[in-house]
């Protein structure tokens, strides 16, 4: 193992250079671009044998992955906003087609009144898509979760792309401490690419030609499916990893003093950090917070999530993204999965277009949820660190 | 491998095989089906929405025996690119070929076409031209010539018919320096066969240029369509040449050049065409004919214009047609 | 409610006589709707429409399954399409044919008119499109609407697109296959085309969209598969081949969209009429008139 200070944008890299990633279809985007850099540097060092493919554009980006996974080799590629937007049409080949294409998306505003900073905005959008995808909260993270998205992605029972999240200039442009694990670890861990379907004139398969209405809904259902039991797989992952490089994410979701708790915040992202420790702090005073940490938006933890909340008075849920008079889409599902349980829920948007998330923020939200677990009257849904009262 | 001269040389072994639904008398079907047949059993198959997906690629059967994929309409050369790469990997050396339409070439797919002519790509890229986007019920492209009627260059009562000349997609390839590029006609046979194989035996980015006529989009008489075909080289609103690593050469040189009425006459998308917007079009003709065949010979249809090389673009001057 | 469903095939203009016949219903104070078959085929291939008249606002957005009329433009269908497939006990048909309603076998017994569709429509409109004449015949089969409403009704619809003088033809074509219909009872001894269909369960579909050539319910499917459809029956006009005159040339070979003509080890050529769309391009390109086109399609 060798300890670095590196960028999560290269500690993604990393990890796609340890996975002996074959092909990387690659176009430039403000905070994405320091991963395809760093392998490119890889590839030209000849520190990685893989072919890297300057493209036109991300939707060309996401063609060639697709082209390259149905030729049968490991594929990663990453992508930020406007660039995850143009491949939009493409990502919606990958899941149906079952191409484990693993990609990082560093999340960054999209839209008009968007700028270069950090917002799910962008990758809440294709949650839809088929894509698993996973939020990240710290470097190492980003590095882990990359290397385990590889696992996961090639499973036989599983065969989906999955999309790595993280945080763009929080964690992107942020340099810490990175264990980087060893290449024979990673071999262990990570087995040979071997393609489950591929195009090979030696036995012609038919891939994805059109499909009628006769075929297409049986199709979307074994989709369904593959999403839903990808769950138990990702368990698995979290622990044959921990196994070899002794760190444990938790699977779908993690807690942080979340066993006596009265109510809690449920994070994705950098927030969770800054979340422990406000419960800490929240704890020294003798409250009873506790805290969720969402780490896959798909497959999305209904059954995981009712169960840690069973004891919950109250649940806030942060949002980096707005659906738009509903709260963001974090809390529009958390609140579907939790229809059925008694505890309260709150929706907490903050840190849109980059701003900032003080403590003072996260503060603010655990109050307002301590108010609705005492049974107190709150707004469903609040917007943090906004000038101007809310409506 | 003995070279393929004429017909008789050809592999009689279908690739893509009969049953597929193009309406009767499709030019593009004559197109695949030949080529298909000189690329043979190893070969790769990349299909972007078009007629020919819709016609031969229905779930859960294709018409093509070689491995197929199709994904989406823009991404024909980034699709390409991303399976030859894996199959370089891979230890395969399939031909990788795109078959897309001039709605996928010329207008959406450019870019994914140039980025991968740019990288000289190792692929065959086949532009299958039946000048409009038929799939969608015959709408205007870029490729569709001057004067035509299609849904969206309506005959009006104002405007009839498309008001733009037919873009130079081989000028555009030919900008990109590929190793080889070539027009073909699928009746011109002998010429068409030979193309195919220098394409198939040629490393790097290669592109075909295909005509292709379309039943209802030309609205033209099925029997007709290698007729049509051969009637647009002798007019000249279809030329035959090759560029091979910089190389332009003409390879077939009508005797005489006919009056394009000629052509117009055999297809319902001209019939409106009125007499001054047919001479704009001889016109344009009879520029396009200097340049790719010279000033040597005069052509009596072209005798009321101005005698006028004009070159749309610089590289088909370095070109200089022989 | 009145359910109508057209069989015919692509380019005869089955979706404008849906159209046609619910907008007749319209123009008599009624309610209806006209739809087709939302599918990709192209020219020549088995389509159907549908059409539902009634007196209320139709709700109901379903395809057809029992008609109460079904209207056939190419006889053709009778053999490889399931047509009558649902049709009421009483309900009624509508068939292009030179036959009489007594020679036509259906699959179910229902009183049926049979009309000279195609030769009507080529006196009329010097094209085998027929989907106007059959309209003719519809009106004189059952009284859902008055010949005036039809003629309006044909009028507008194709006045719109073709003009005035298409428009009269067009109207006038109705009008002959309204005077030339024959009506009786056809018979309900054949069992109803079947259609070889793989329907597999979710579970059963191989993953990632992709198949290989293999053989399941009796259908092949994946790569090549497509050879199972005959699309020989699309076919209006056969090619004739004179061995003798043959030169051996392959140009014929070569030209054929379908792919139907065979080499033969002596370079002569053989046709696999299975697939022949009957397009004559074969008969076009032989440079010494080996081949002719002559009238008439699978049968
Ligand atoms: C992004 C996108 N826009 C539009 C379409 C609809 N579409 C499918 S095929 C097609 C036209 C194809 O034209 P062309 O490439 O010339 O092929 P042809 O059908 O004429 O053979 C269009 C517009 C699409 N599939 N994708
Ligand atoms: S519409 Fe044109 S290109 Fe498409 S199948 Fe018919 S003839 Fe061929
Ligand atoms: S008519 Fe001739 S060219 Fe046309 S499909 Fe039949 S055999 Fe082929
Ligand atoms: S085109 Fe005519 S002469 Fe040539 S092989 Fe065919 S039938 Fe014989
Ligand atoms: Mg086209």
């Amino acid at each position: 193992m060798k300890v670095m200070v590196i960028s999560a944008d290269h500690a993604v890299a990393y990890a796609a250079k340890l996975a002996r990633t074959e092909v990387v279809p690659s176009f430039p985007i403000t905070p994405q671009t320091l991963i395809v850099e760093q392998l490119a540097e890889f590839i030209n060092d000849g520190e990685l044998d893989a072919d890297f493919i300057p493209a036109d554009s991300e939707h060309s980006v996401m063609s060639m992955a697709v082209g390259a996974s149905a030729g049968g080799v490991r594929v990663f590629t990453a992508t930020s906003s406007q660039g995850l937007a143009l491949m939009h049409e493409m990502l919606y080949a990958v899941p149906q087609s079952r191409l484990p294409i693993v990609m990082a998306n560093v999340n960054r505003s999209l839209g008009a009144a968007s700028g270069i900073w950090v917002e799910y905005n962008d990758s809440m959008a294709e949650r839809d898509s088929g894509w698993l995808q996973v939020y990240v909260e710290d470097n190492q993270e980003a590095l882990d979760a990359t290397l385990m998205a590889f696992r996961l992605a090639e499973d036989r029972r599983v065969l989906l792309p999955v999309m790595v999240c993280l945080d763009g200039f929080i964690l992107s442009h942020t340099v810490e401490r990175v264990d980087l694990p060893e290449q024979e670890e990673v071999d262990r861990f990570l087995p040979k690419f071997v393609p489950y379907n591929m195009l090979d004139p030696s036995d012609p398969k038919l891939m994805n030609p059109i499909v009628p209405p006769e075929y297409a809904m049986e199709m979307r259902y074994q989709l369904d499916r593959a999403v839903e039991h990808s769950r138990e797989v990702i368990a698995e992952v979290d622990e044959l990893f921990a196994r070899e490089f002794g760190r444990s994410y938790g699977g779908l979701i993690d807690t942080y003093r979340l066993e006596d708790a009265e109510y809690a915040m449920l994070t994705l992202g950098t927030a969770t950090g800054l979340a422990r420790q406000v419960v800490d702090e929240l704890r020294s005073e003798g409250k009873k917070a506790g805290l969720i940490k969402l780490r896959f938006m798909r497959p999305f933890p209904f059954k995981e999530l009712c169960a840690a909340c069973r004891d919950l008075k109250a649940l806030g849920v942060f949002d980096r993204s707005a659906s738009f008079n509903g709260g963001g889409p974090v809390y529009t599902e958390v609140a579907a999965a939790l229809c059925n349980v008694p505890t309260t829920v709150t929706g907490h948007v903050a840190g849109i277009g980059g701003r900032d998330i003080t403590p003072e923020h996260m503060r603010e939200m655990y109050d307002i949820v301590e108010k609705a677990s005492r049974g107190e009257k709150v707004r469903p849904v609040t917007w943090h660190g906004l000038r101007g009262d809310m409506e | 491998m003995s070279e393929m001269r004429t017909i008789k040389d050809m592999p009689v072994n279908d690739m893509f095989v009969s049953g597929h639904g193009a309406c009767a008398g499709c030019g593009m079907a004559v197109a695949v089906k030949n080529i298909m047949r000189i690329l043979g059993a190893d070969t790769t198959v990349y299909v972007p929405a078009s007629c020919l997906v819709v016609i031969s690629a229905m779930y859960p059967t294709s018409n093509f025996r070689t491995p197929y994929l199709f994904t989406a309409f823009e991404n024909t050369g980034a699709v390409t690119t991303g399976i030859r790469a894996a199959q370089r990997r891979r230890g395969l050396s399939s031909t990788v070929v795109g078959l897309a339409g001039d709605g996928g070439t010329f207008d959406i797919g450019l870019q994914a076409l140039s980025g991968a002519a740019e990288r000289n790509e190792d692929i065959l890229y086949v532009c299958l031209d039946n000048e409009g986007y038929m799939n969608t019920g015959i709408q205007r492209s870029g490729a569709t010539p001057f004067g035509a009627w299609t849904t969206t260059t309506p005959v009006g009562t104002k405007v009839e018919g498309k008001r733009e000349f037919k873009k130079d997609i081989m000028a555009i390839i030919a900008a990109h320096d590929p190793p080889y590029a070539a027009s073909l006609s699928i009746a011109h046979f002998n010429d068409f066969i030979k193309k195919v194989e220098k394409a198939k035996a040629k490393k790097g980015f290669r592109f075909l240029h295909v005509m292709t006529p379309c039943v209802p989009g030309w609205r033209s008489d099925p029997s007709m369509t290698v007729e049509i075909a051969r009637m647009a080289v002798e007019t000249g609103m279809w030329t035959l040449y090759e560029i091979e690593d910089g190389e332009a050469r003409t390879t077939y040189k009508p005797q005489t050049m006919l009056p394009v009425t000629d052509y117009l006459k055999l297809q319902g998308r001209f019939r409106h065409m009125e007499n001054g917007d047919v001479a704009k079009l001889q016109e344009w003709l009879c520029a396009k004919w200097y340049l790719h065949y010279g000033n040597d010979m005069e052509q009596p249809v072209c005798a009321t214009f101005e005698k006028m090389k004009r070159v749309r673009h610089p590289h088909e001057e370095q070109l200089h047609f022989i | 409610m009145y359910e109508v469903r057209f069989h015919g095939r692509g380019g005869q203009g089955a979706v404008m006589a849906a159209q046609a016949l619910a907008e007749a219903a319209v123009i008599e104070g009624r309610h209806a709707q006209a739809f087709p078959y939302f599918g990709a085929e192209r020219r020549g291939a088995p389509v159907m429409a549908f059409a539902r008249i009634d007196d209320r606002k139709i709700s109901i957005k379903s395809q057809v399954y029992e008609p109460d009329l079904l209207v056939v433009l190419d006889e053709s269908l009778l053999d490889i399409e399931p047509v009558a497939r649902g049709l009421k006990k009483d309900g009624k048909a509508v068939i292009n044919t030179r036959k009489l309603p007594t020679e036509i076998d259906l699959g179910v017994e229902v009183e049926c008119a049979t009309v000279p569709a195609t030769s009507i429509a080529m006196e009329f409109l010097k094209a085998p499109i027929v989907n106007t004449a059959i309209l003719g015949a519809v009106v004189r089969m059952c009284d859902l609407v008055s010949m005036e409403s039809m003629q309006q009704a044909i009028a507008n619809r194709f006045g719109e697109k073709f003009g005035e003088t298409a428009a009269k033809a067009n109207a006038a074509a109705a009008a002959a296959a309204h005077a030339q219909a024959a009506i009786g009872r056809c018979k309900g001894r054949r069992p109803l085309a079947q259609k070889k269909e793989w329907l597999p369960a979710w579970n059963e579909i191989p993953i990632g969209t992709t198949l290989d050539e293999r053989i399941v319910d009796g259908v092949t499917v994946g790569p090549g598969g497509a050879r199972q459809n005959l699309t020989g029956s699309w076919r209006v006009q056969t090619p004739r081949y004179d061995k003798e005159k043959c030169v051996r040339c392959q140009r014929c070979w070569f030209s054929c969209p379908e792919g139907c003509i065979k080499r033969e080890e002596d370079e002569y050529v053989r046709w696999d009429l299975n697939y022949c769309k009957g397009c004559g391009i074969c008969a076009q390109v032989c440079p010494v008139k080996a081949i002719d086109m002559i009238k008439g399609g699978s049968r």
